[in-house]
């Protein structure tokens, strides 16, 4: 009976394992035919297990549906294939099909899953509860429902957050924010520390390149994440002065040496240390941090936090060697090291190359910040300080300089305003300081008398055509120089790499030091370079991920492992419109202000002057976060399963087969009543819809009891209002729903056992009680006391007690238009059509569809569940509208169909 | 029994519908010290698979040898959970299941100390017949593959034709001399607007050409014996001669007979008012004429014979709808419509309604006959229409609800009555075949979402009208799913019956043949068992059902499952003090 041929993998496939999915394959393995059963969702049900009790006979939903759920699950002759779509679907020549499918990532290996719920209550990612049709939330690591087959866990990705994919670090701000969120600081601490181990130093000084491509700038401004960040690093240091951890356990032999213990040589050391390598950090400074501590001024980035940061790295067991400046590679090698990183930076300043440039009183930034970060800067009160150029590095030593009280600070530029390459917040920050920005402008030469700087002579600037990289060239303004009186220059013009030492063993490009982008291997195997040294100088966060990326792969060089592993696995950017629609309608979220130390104070101290949020602050800011990967990678999960399942390298399976016959059995939509404008449906709170009140009836209900969505209240007269967007044409849906009637009577019933004070109304056009038992029910319904109002409802507005107001046509009884208060109104809606059914079957005909566009029965009187395409059948409200019992017979049906099928293909 | 008995024993919540009146915790406080009990415990959902597979893994680790599952009618879960015992390892017959939904918390909502204690009672109970409960294995028959159809309608015709298609014999009996039922009888149906003897006598052919299938006319079933898989049935044919078959299975698709108002009912009598059959007829015809006058008004009154109250003169009203009349009554105000428009002849339509029921993509048709102009006034069922006589025309009066109950009187050429389904009448089947019926007087499933097509009587199979009132295209599915049913039962090739039945202890038993009397089955044979007679069951035939245990004078019978023994440990069990 079973075609034997070896041409199929399965007799039949089943799209689609709700009631008519479930049943015809039930009837199919009955039979002895091998049976698919292809569901897109986690768990097989449908739509129907999510209902409290059905009509006409009040059987619980659960005791109907769990035991075809549990017969489809275990049949001998059923494979349920979950949390999987179909690609296409196509009618071989020989009357079988070739079938392509994808198993969706789930992020959980259902193998391992033990469906024991830890993931969800550990997750800190809430989005609204579809099983319970958005009345309540759920997590996003979840179980549907508690009868879930199988019962696995999903976790829904629908690509990396912006935030975390924009950063060079790909630091899961995300995660972090859903952690400071949940008030769960510690992690969100640990959490940070898998991608950037300098922590305070980022949270203080960081560009933050997340924040400009936040989600949120699209509503009213960003999250301000650094923010966030800020107060889980202050308050984690607070608590934790000291690492929580020392040295690994699982010592190796291996032996590191890194050059330079800027953030991409600390950060390297991290993650290799980590890993039980033996690191050695050289340093040609007094202390250790590179541009941490020597580039970035106090008030940025005070030095205590680069202190607290760089023992993050040291508790692993790395050993820093202060005032050791590393001469070769050889002597290293000599050393024994069995692989090296260099990340001496970028700390040579570019100069201008005009006249008066070696003058005592021509400086560059770096060397100028770096005497005020170590104290060796002579005193500049009420001296002008001159910076040339229009970058963050130019802000630095200008806002440094009216700290140090300079009695005037120009910041001068070659081009306008707009063009300056700092940030706006920067620029802005040194204006309010007191900065004066002096445009268009640009240095000749300097004056001086006796060897010392005494004036700049400046030439005005326009701005010409576009150059390469797209920005207006400034041209000199012939004719107009003019002289300034100044006292200190500091040149704020770009930075070269500091690699001379390395001249002659590495190779260079542009001055830089050359390695594998990828891997930062450079042409001797055992020796990596990153950082600035190998880059143009960009942000720490850039030289953090560099040292991450060289720690990774030196470390599969010294594991002898692939170097071609992959480094972070990333999903695609999200699509920030899905998330912005999604946020539709709801209200915004403004920021919360970032407190900063007031201006006149700023003047006169290198603290900080931004200050740091109240937990309560960087809780309520963590709450504008959009979940924009839905999941936020927080990682909770992971910690808690016990199973170890979760994986978030997981990805969509493809699969194919050759299958006998297919069934279709994809069901419907329902239909979204908000489209019925004047019946408030998503504007007024307490007006529901069905499926809603199905839910609150349930026994798995959301709120334990029928209360009203808006306040809780339980309702004391309901309104239950009949053909919503069914027989309508202004929805363009003219038929009958054919269930709304029947489960609307049953809401009543329910109701009315539920809270026995409460009045129930229905508002109807026909009472459709046609099915057997189905009028009896109904009148039944009316013994129970429920009242019937033949009208059709027009308009529900909300009056000031925040009950609903109804406006009706009286048809019934002495007519006429009326109003009527309730305080709790269900509208009842019914199916529309599932129209992906026909992007299934790629054949060369289409798939037909009936003129309202359910899928086409060719003679629904002698073929039940006959497609166009032989061989291919429909099962249950694919092909319209139907109830249980309808449904279930047509399922039978189906199978029957595809048996008789099946016969033929195997005689043939 | 000597050995200490290791028994699980798990009390569901059933998400609320037993645990909102019956203290579930309590009850598991109550019943975890019963000699034998393992382990105790609750489940929100026992029934889901979750909760499954957690038993099944207790099963395994503490090596139970019972299980009883306190939760819903063993109507509804006794297979899931033997089948989740029978996964686990454990015979399925040493799983028990105690009713405390049904039988506990649904019938005492107001009393949640008493239903907690009744509770506790029962899972004793339960606990008492797991620990006398053994092994037991299912009696396998071997099934025919032929299957019986009786009644030749659409329905019949179909599922025949699937079955014979599917590879089965099938014997298609029909007790008329033509085949096609109410379909060959009726034109233009609707909503498909097929003629039904083109759709009748496609099947004909269909059913004449096929090797696998025998149809008899004028044939009645007379004699039924034998068990699911393997039934001997007899057929009486017209010349009075009779066929024996030997099928595995049978579908009844006899189908409805139409309702036929009572003398006066809606002026049923009076010259003019007709059956929509009749009507239907008539506009298949083509003449819109009464005694040679042209029609120029129609009433039509719905719900005649449906949706009924009792009242003096109904005293077993139809209270159920059937279904199918609105969607043919509109339907047929189409074809009304239409053939006024080929005939150019006026023809006014009056819709006296209670609802109109044209419900999914039967709206349409519903719409369309609005928009050619049939009139549509709903009446209530306390002021029904009345149908009269005046000056050679017919007078009907009723008060349109939607027009302020303002009674309004038509003068109608033609009065409509659209009648509904009722069961058929076939009193010798009935006899035979002993499904049961629902309220309504229709055949009766077993349920209408679990097992929609299979009755009481295993391997008798219902579809179409004689379940419930149906459209064409709704009876024809109903029957292709007990087509599947029926395939699944006899392409397997075998069927697994309940070893639950009567068994004869031999030292006690002395063959007075008062078993033998008492069996409804047949199923006791005389047996000569070394130099002594004594009773034999025939497995196959004994439903287990116990009518021979107590008549026994010996206590010299048992059913398995259900023995004595058990039962009065059942009993001892639930009269002990609750503490």
């Amino acid at each position: 009976m079973t075609p034997n041929n070896k041409k199929t993998d399965y007799d039949v496939m089943i799209v689609g394992a709700g009631i008519a999915g479930m049943e015809t394959a039930a009837s199919l393995g009955d039979m002895g035919y091998k049976v698919l059963l292809v569901e897109k969702n986690s768990s097989i049900g449908g739509k129907a297990i999510l209902l409290s009790k059905v009509f006409p006979t009040l059987d619980c939903a659960s005791c109907i549906v769990t035991p075809k759920m549990s017969a489809a699950a275990h049949h001998p002759n059923i494979d349920p294939l979950v949390y999987t779509e179909v690609d296409s679907i196509v009618r071989n020549d020989d009357g079988t099909f070739a079938i392509d499918l994808h198993r969706k990532a789930s992020y959980v290996d259902f193998d391992a899953c033990t469906g024991c719920g830890q993931c969800e209550e550990a997750c800190t990612v809430t989005v609204p509860d579809e099983y319970n049709y958005n009345l309540v939330t759920r997590r996003v690591a979840h179980i549907p429902f508690p009868q879930a087959v199988p019962k696995k866990a999903v976790i829904d990705r629908r690509g990396e957050a912006p935030c975390t994919f924009t950063c060079p670090g790909n630091v899961k701000a995300s995660g972090y924010i859903s952690l400071v969120r949940a008030g769960r600081y510690k992690e969100a601490f640990n959490l940070h520390l898998e991608n950037a181990p300098l922590v305070g130093s980022l949270a203080r000084a960081c560009y933050a390149p997340c924040e400009s491509d936040c989600t949120r700038c699209e509503k009213e401004e960003t999250v301000h994440i650094r923010g966030i960040k800020r107060f889980m690093s202050d308050y984690y240091y607070d608590e934790h002065p000291e690492p929580e951890y020392g040295p690994v356990e699982n010592q190796l032999k291996t032996k590191v040496a890194i050059v330079g213990s800027g953030p991409a040589g600390l950060s390297a050391a991290f993650y290799l240390a980590r890993n039980g390598h033996q690191v050695t950090v050289f340093e040609a400074e007094k202390e250790a941090g590179g541009m941490l501590r020597t580039g970035i001024p106090a008030y940025r980035l005070p030095k205590d936090v680069v202190d607290r940061d760089i023992k993050n790295v040291t508790a692993l067991g790395v050993e820093i060697k202060l005032n050791t400046r590393v001469q070769s590679v050889a002597s290293l090698k000599e050393q024994g090291y069995d692989a090296i990183f260099v990340s001496t930076g970028a700390s040579n300043e570019r100069t201008l190359e005009i006249e008066g440039e070696d003058l005592d009183g021509v400086t560059g930034c770096m060397k100028f910040l770096r005497e005020v970060n170590i104290g060796t800067a002579p005193s500049i009160k009420g001296k002008t300080v001159f910076v040339i150029g229009g970058g963050n590095s130019a802000m630095d030593p200008a806002r440094s300089a009216i700290r140090m009280g300079a009695k005037k600070v120009i910041i001068q530029y070659r081009r306008g305003r707009d063009e300056m390459p700092a940030h706006d917040w920067e620029i802005d920050g040194a204006v309010e300081e007191g900065v004066e920005l002096m445009l268009l402008s640009s240095p000749k030469r300097f004056i001086g008398k006796d060897g010392k700087l005494e004036a700049v002579e400046c030439l005005k600037m326009k701005l010409g055509e576009p150059d390469e990289s797209g920005r207006r060239r400034p041209e000199v303004v012939e004719g107009s120089e003019e002289i300034i009186p100044i006292d200190i220059a500091v040149l704020a013009i770009g930075l070269l790499p500091s690699t001379k030492e390395f001249t002659g063993e590495m190779t260079h490009k542009r001055g830089f030091l050359e390695s594998d982008e990828r891997t930062l291997q450079t042409k001797d195997p055992m020796l990596f370079a990153g950082g600035d040294s190998t880059t143009q100088p960009t942000m720490i966060i850039n030289a953090i991920a560099q040292g991450r990326r060289a720690a990774f792969h030196m470390d599969l060089f010294l594991q002898e492992k692939p170097m071609d592993t992959p480094f972070d696995i990333l999903l695609e950017k999200t699509d920030k419109s899905l998330v912005l629609d999604e946020s539709k309608g709801f209200k915004g979220k403004d920021p919360v202000p970032q407190p900063t130390i007031p201006i006149a104070a700023r003047k006169e101290t290198f603290d900080c002057y931004e200050k740091v949020m109240t937990e309560e602050e960087a809780r309520k800011e963590a709450h504008r976060c959009m979940n924009c990967g839905e999941c936020s990678q927080c990682m909770e999960c992971v910690s808690v399963c016990p199973a170890f399942c979760i994986d978030f390298t997981q990805r969509d399976q493809k699969l194919d087969f050759t299958v006998g016959a297919v069934v279709l059995s994809t069901g419907y939509e329902i239909l979204d009543p908000s489209a019925k404008e004047l019946l408030g449906y998503g504007r007024i709170p307490d007006v529901i819809d069905g499926p809603q009140m199905d839910r609150l009836l349930a026994p798995t209900r959301p709120y334990n009891s029928v209360l009203r969505p808006s306040d809780g209240k339980e309702p004391e007269s309901i309104a239950i209002v009949l053909c919503n967007g069914s027989r309508d044409k202004t929805v363009c849906n003219p038929l009958c729903c054919r269930i709304g009637c029947m489960y609307s009577v049953k809401h009543a019933q329910l109701a009315m056992g539920a809270l026995p004070m409460a009045d129930v109304t229905i508002y109807y056009i026909d009472v459709r009680a046609f099915g057997k038992g189905y009028d009896e029910f109904y009148e039944q319904s009316k013994d129970m006391g429920v009242e019937y109002v033949k009208g059709k409802v027009a308009r529900v507005t909300q009056l000031e007690n925040g009950n609903m107001e109804l406006h009706y046509e009286d048809m019934g009884s002495e007519g006429g238009l009326k109003k009527r208060e309730h305080d709790l109104v269900v509208l009842t809606v019914g199916f529309l059509p599932n129209t992906e059914a026909f992007k299934l079957y790629k054949g060369s005909t289409n798939l037909e569809g009936d003129e309202f566009n359910y899928v086409k029965e060719i003679d629904p009187i002698s073929e039940p569940g006959k497609t166009n395409i032989d061989g291919l059948f429909a099962a249950g409200a694919i092909l319209g509208a139907r109830d249980i019992p309808d449904t279930v017979l047509h399922s039978g049906a189906a199978a029957a169909q595809a048996a008789t099928y099946l016969e033929k293909l195997e005689t043939k | 029994m000597a050995q200490k008995r290791k028994i699980g024993v798990y009390v569901c919540h059933c998400g609320g519908n037993i645990s909102d009146y019956v203290n579930v915790e309590e009850v598991v406080e109550g019943v975890k010290n019963e000699p034998g009990v393992e382990v105790a415990k609750t489940h929100m959902f026992s029934c889901s698979d979750a909760a499954q597979q957690l038993m099944i893994d207790e099963i395994k680790e503490k090596q139970l040898d019972g299980v009883v599952v306190a939760s819903c009618s063993p109507k509804l879960h006794m297979f899931t959970f033997r089948g989740m015992s029978e996964r686990a390892g454990l015979n399925p017959y040493q799983y028990v299941q105690v009713n405390l939904r049904e039988q506990c918390s649904w019938a005492h909502t107001n009393d949640k100390i008493g239903a907690t204690e009744k509770g506790i009672n029962l899972v004793r109970a339960g606990i008492a017949k797991c620990i006398l409960s053994h092994s037991l294995s299912a009696i396998r028959i071997e099934t025919k593959p032929s299957a019986l159809v009786i009644g030749a309608g659409i329905s019949g015709m179909r599922a025949a034709l699937s079955l014979a298609d599917m590879g089965l014999a099938v014997h298609l009996i029909e007790k008329e001399d033509e085949v096609g039922g109410w379909a060959l009888k009726t034109a233009l149906m609707g909503p498909e607007a097929q003629n039904g003897p083109d759709i009748a006598e496609k099947l004909i052919a269909r059913i004449k050409q096929h090797d696998n299938i025998m149809l008899y006319t004028g044939a009645e079933l007379t004699e039924k014996s034998g068990n699911i898989g393997d039934f001997n049935v007899k057929v009486r044919l017209n010349d009075d001669s009779e066929v024996t078959l030997n099928i595995g299975a049978i579908i009844v698709t006899t189908g409805f007979d139409t309702y036929v108002p009572q003398d006066g009912e809606y002026g049923w009598g009076t010259d003019g008012v007709v059956e929509l059959k009749d009507f239907r007829k008539m506009l298949n015809d083509g003449k819109l004429e009464r005694n040679g006058k042209p029609i120029k008004d129609v009433v039509f009154i719905y719900c005649v014979g449906s949706r009924q109250k009792k009242t003096e003169t109904c005293e077993n009203p139809n209270s159920y709808c059937s279904r199918y009349c609105c969607t043919a009554t509109t339907f047929t105000a189409k074809t009304l419509h239409a053939l006024e428009e080929k005939t150019g002849q006026t023809v006014n339509q009056y819709h006296l309604y209670r609802d109109i029921r044209t419900y999914g993509k039967m709206e349409t048709v519903y719409e369309e006959a609005r928009n050619d102009g049939a009139l549509f006034l709903r009446w209530d069922p306390e002021n029904p229409p009345v149908v009269s006589q005046a000056d050679g025309k017919l007078l009907v009066k009723v008060q349109d609800e939607l027009d302020g109950n303002d009674e309004i009187e038509i003068g109608a050429d033609l009065v409509v009555l659209s009648t509904g389904m009722r069961p058929r009448d076939n009193e010798s089947l009935d006899d035979i075949l002993k499904i049961p019926k629902s309220k309504d007087g229709f055949l009766n499933e077993i349920h209408i979402k679990l097992r929609p097509v299979e009755t009481v009587i295993d391997g008798v199979f219902i579809a179409g009208t004689a379940q419930s009132p149906k459209t064409l295209a709704e009876s024809v599915a109903s029957s292709l799913a007990a087509v599947a049913k029926t395939g699944g039962l006899l392409k397997k090739g075998y069927v697994d019956l309940e070893p639950l039945i009567a068994k004869v202890y031999e030292d006690k038993c002395t063959w007075c043949d008062e078993c033998l009397k008492a069996c409804p089955y047949g199923a006791i044979e005389k047996n000569v068992c070394g130099d002594k007679e004594i009773a034999m069951v025939i497995g196959a035939l004994c439903k287990g059902e116990g009518a021979c245990v107590p008549v026994c004078p010996h206590d010299a019978i048992d059913i398995e499952g259900f023995r004595d023994d058990q039962i009065i440990a059942m009993i001892d069990a639930s009269i002990k003090d609750i503490k």
